[in-house]
């Protein structure tokens, strides 16, 4: 009876945490452009993933050579390409792929970025300069060639094995915002008083100095969410993302790199085009709300 | 045997500078400090901001780095990192002047108050919980903090809470840095009683760092006046206060506020003539650099910064 | 100064990369149908036995001098390639960079100092757009638009062809072969600019000592003449290195779509036809463009603002 009263307690009184996600998500409801954002990019999100299981990949991405550029029909909603597959169900695997891989970069490069920041900026002297010694040589690395280079190296390779060549060099952007808040908040007592309350360096950065950069780290992904689907099928648009049988929307699009598809069949490129676009401003609307959510109650204290 | 000694305690830090940012210099924020706390009693440390106190402090706990001298605990040399063992860590905490950086502000009072607990005792959550209830009672706050977070407490209470954690695991010596400097007036005296009442119930023995001599004299059996790093005089609390000879802690003592609005006029003569005292003798109290001199005895428990004199 | 260890370590990416790429030195030079003695003795010869640090050496040594190899598809020297190409590209970045602060500086100007207007937030809501725009979409369309729809320029190559070099039509026709290419990378490069431009001017606005220089009766053109722009415009002159990094991503998707001979379009053919000398080639120079860019700026940058120091 009374853990469970405690229980109860621990709900109610919670609501006033300052825990920043409920913030963040009160804050962002009140954003209309925001919201308006969010719900698409989950109505798309579930659409393309629901269609994408009744859908055959594999009867799609088939070439069928009495089907070849035909325009919209009531059988091909967005006409075929150039191997008589079908533009509209390309469309559906494609944002579906570039989604994925866009979420797992996102992760990934997250995930090293974080605990690469946090560490270097925790321990700063020597360890921060040698840290930030490797990550300034990752930031100057052509990225688009060297990324390219190892797609061409590698024998075979799938959505995974793609996206962590992406991720290997993607991680430095937050690894850098990170360790810059991670130098300030070790200097705050709050770090100090678990040093000498016998917490050890890793369990105060993963447990007391960690909760206290996570709005940060929400805010920095998603707006790198946006830029990694737009790297993705910039990549796959040089011919050097997913193979062509997994299609991405650059895949549609590097179809435009043909002067006729480009300037004739626009049903081809154009919406994949429009997706992409729409895709990467809904992303970075809940982005930047998110960020202003976040500033503001920096500001407030 | 004293329960802390501490032996010629150096905290020097490197400037650097120039080109190829070599070392150029050093500052010396504690330079030579020596004493002695007795367990179960008061010992404070006072100076102005700058002066070393709180560098002094938080080396003794290894929040700084030691540059030379000797730290004991029970007779045991803890001046390096690796020779606080857990079993010493947990027996010297500390309570930190700002109650709002202090206390992470992510997390509840019970994570914060069972931080010790889960590192050094192996409680099941049940029992954790238990304790963390004893020692908000302890500290007289009501059961039901646990589960709110330190934004939702004024000063005052973060301050109890901040003690309740540093006593959670029952330490020998805790080091207050100017554990109510932040705190409205009003509340100080309330903090300063409770911690007293804590002191004598649970046997702490307190190293007190502030720059308020009105809240040492309340507090302390035993003080220390330090400047620019280094002791200028030390004595019991009578020594210090009724006995003063050295001129920076006259003028210290003269700048203490009196609350009788009848003396108003006479306080303001005596701290003129102190101050007029201050500025024609320093050159004889402080050496060329303006450090003081190395500690005399005067009596058993007293000692002052004095040059050679002849 | 980090700047050279960053340039070797590079390198030794680049060589290590290069030991996975199929293929050697030997195999654009030699007929397939010499006898496999012959060609161990060939590679004996031209150091391909060596052990790993030898063969470095003798590769970074050859770079230092300008050789690179030979191009097994073009049969020629990589280094005289890359002088074929390498003006294109650079005509390309130069008139992208002029674009880019002809387009950004007064953009960001008129949005800081006219800030909250309706023209900023016309400003605003170009750069909001220019920044979730990826890059090649974006030439895509201008090329679609501008190119076949309105048919204003043309759609490939870097001058028409049948105009002798020196010529003054010439001349004409190249530019008009860049400035398509040039205007959608600028276009799309600029926001970074703009957006600076305008939170730095909104910030200065605010600041003691301009208040204090219009108390002391400045006319508003002379506060933003002199105090201003000495505080936010000349530290854009500092991002002139670090955009190297962007121009060459960019060169290499804007070649592509234009069909504009350069060396971004020479690497994406050197790596479908896996002419791999080329290739690691380009990796280098374009590495070092960026690293010595990055340095540019940083220098750039500890001479305009006094507060920063080289490390």
């Amino acid at each position: 009876m009374e853990v469970k009263d405690m229980q109860l307690e621990s709900q109610t009184t919670s609501a006033e945490s300052p825990s920043g996600l409920r913030i963040l998500w009160r804050e962002l409801v009140r954003d209309k452009l925001a919201l308006v954002s969010l719900i698409f990019l989950i109505v798309i999100t579930v659409f393309v993933f629901g269609i994408s299981l009744i859908l055959d990949q594999d009867e799609i991405v088939k070439v069928d050579l009495f089907a070849i550029n035909e325009p919209p029909s009531e059988e091909f909603w967005l006409g075929t390409d150039y191997g008589g597959r079908d533009v509209f169900g390309q469309l559906i695997i494609g944002t579906r792929n570039s989604l994925s891989i866009g979420f797992m970069v996102t992760l990934f490069s997250g995930i090293i970025g974080v605990v690469f920041g946090l560490v270097s900026g925790y321990f700063g002297g020597h360890i921060d300069n040698v840290m930030m010694r490797i990550l300034d040589f990752f930031m100057v690395l052509p990225f688009i060639m060297i990324v390219i280079v190892f797609v061409s190296l590698v024998p075979s390779y799938n959505t995974f094995t793609f996206s962590l060549i992406m991720t290997a060099f993607l991680w430095m952007g937050i690894a850098r915002l990170i360790r810059s808040k991670a130098l300030q908040e070790k200097e705050l007592d709050y770090a100090k008083a678990s040093r000498t309350l016998g917490s050890s360096h890793i369990s105060i950065i993963f447990k007391q100095v960690l909760p206290n950069i996570v709005s940060l780290i929400i805010v920095t992904m998603t707006l790198n969410l946006a830029s990694n689907i737009g790297l993705e099928s910039g990549l796959s648009f040089l011919g050097f993302g997913l193979p062509e049988d997994t299609p991405s929307l650059g895949t549609l699009l590097s179809y435009a790199t043909n002067p006729q598809t480009l300037e004739h069949r626009w049903w081809i490129w154009m919406p994949a085009a429009v997706l992409i676009l729409v895709l990467m401003l809904c992303v970075r609307n809940v982005g930047e709300a998110l960020r202003r959510a976040t500033d503001a109650r920096q500001r407030r204290g | 045997m004293a329960l802390l000694e501490v032996r010629d305690l150096k905290v020097h830090y490197p400037i650097r500078g120039g080109i190829l940012n070599r070392v150029i210099g050093h500052v010396k924020a504690v330079d030579g400090v020596s004493f002695e706390i007795e367990e179960g009693k008061t010992y404070g440390l006072v100076g102005e901001s700058g002066s070393g106190k709180s560098t002094t402090g938080k080396a003794i706990i290894g929040l700084e780095p030691v540059t030379a001298g000797k730290i004991f605990f029970n007779g045991k040399d803890i001046t390096s990192m690796k020779s606080k063992t857990k079993d010493i860590r947990r027996n010297i905490q500390m309570i930190f002047q700002d109650p709002y950086s202090s206390l992470n502000p992510r997390k509840r009072v019970l994570d914060i108050i069972a931080e010790p607990l889960r590192n050094f005792e192996n409680l099941t959550k049940k029992e954790e919980k238990m304790r963390v209830y004893e020692l908000l009672e302890l500290v007289g706050m009501s059961p039901e903090s646990i589960w709110k977070y330190p934004h939702q407490f004024s000063g005052g209470q973060r301050q109890r809470i901040g003690v309740a954690r540093a006593v959670a695991l029952k330490p020998k010596l805790i080091i207050a840095d100017e554990p109510v400097s932040a705190l409205d007036v009003s509340v100080q005296a309330q903090v300063l009683n409770f911690m007293r009442d804590i002191q004598k119930e649970l046997g702490l023995t307190y190293l007190f760092i502030s720059h308020d001599l009105g809240v040492v004299k309340h507090m302390c059996d035993e003080i220390a006046i330090m400047y620019r790093g280094r002791y200028v005089e030390q004595g019991t609390r009578d020594d210090i206060f009724e006995n003063p000879q050295h001129i920076y802690t006259k003028r210290l003592l003269a700048a203490i506020p009196d609350i009788n609005p009848r003396n108003r006029d006479e306080q303001f003569a005596f701290r003129q003539e102190v101050q007029k005292e201050y500025e024609e003798a320093y050159d004889e109290y402080f050496d060329e650099e303006g450090l003081a001199y190395s500690l005399k005895n005067i009596s058993d428990t007293h000692r002052v910064a004095l040059p050679e004199k002849g | 100064m980090i700047t050279f260890p960053q340039i070797v370590l590079l390198s030794i990416l680049i060589f290590i990369m290069a030991q996975f790429m199929p293929g050697d030195a030997l195999t654009g030079q030699v007929d397939p149908n010499v006898p496999p003695e012959i060609k161990a003795e060939i590679r004996e010869r031209l150091g391909l036995n060596k052990p790993w640090y030898e063969q470095y050496a003798d590769w970074v040594g050859g770079a230092l001098q300008g050789d690179f190899g030979q191009s097994f598809r073009f049969k020629m020297p990589v280094s005289e390639l890359i002088g074929q190409r390498i003006v294109n590209t650079f005509w390309l970045s130069l008139a992208t960079l002029i674009l880019t602060y002809l387009i950004g500086i007064p953009l960001g100007i008129i949005s800081g100092r006219y800030n909250d207007t309706w023209l900023d937030q016309a400003i605003t809501g170009y750069t909001y757009l220019g920044f979730a725009t990826p890059l090649f979409i974006f030439a895509l369309v201008m090329l679609w638009v501008f190119g076949y729809q309105l048919g204003w320029f043309p759609t490939s190559g870097s001058v028409a062809p049948g105009m002798s070099p020196g010529s003054w039509d010439y001349v004409l026709s190249k530019l008009q072969h860049l400035l398509l290419p040039s205007l959608s990378m600028a276009l799309i490069g600029t926001v970074g600019t703009v957006q600076y431009l305008r939170s730095e001017i909104v910030d200065t606005k605010q600041r003691d000592f301009i208040i204090t220089a219009r108390a002391k009766g400045a006319s508003e053109s002379r506060v933003y003449n002199r105090h201003i722009f000495r505080n936010s415009v000349l530290p854009i002159a500092a991002f002139i290195g670090w955009e190297i990094t962007g121009l060459i991503s960019g060169t290499i998707f804007i070649e592509k779509i234009f069909g504009y001979p350069g060396m971004g379009a020479l690497f994406l053919e050197s790596i479908l036809m896996r002419d791999y000398s080329v290739v690691t080639a380009l990796v280098l120079l374009f590495g070092i463009a960026a690293i010595l860019g990055a340095l540019l700026s940083d220098i750039i940058l500890s001479i305009v603002d006094p507060r920063i120091r080289i490390k």
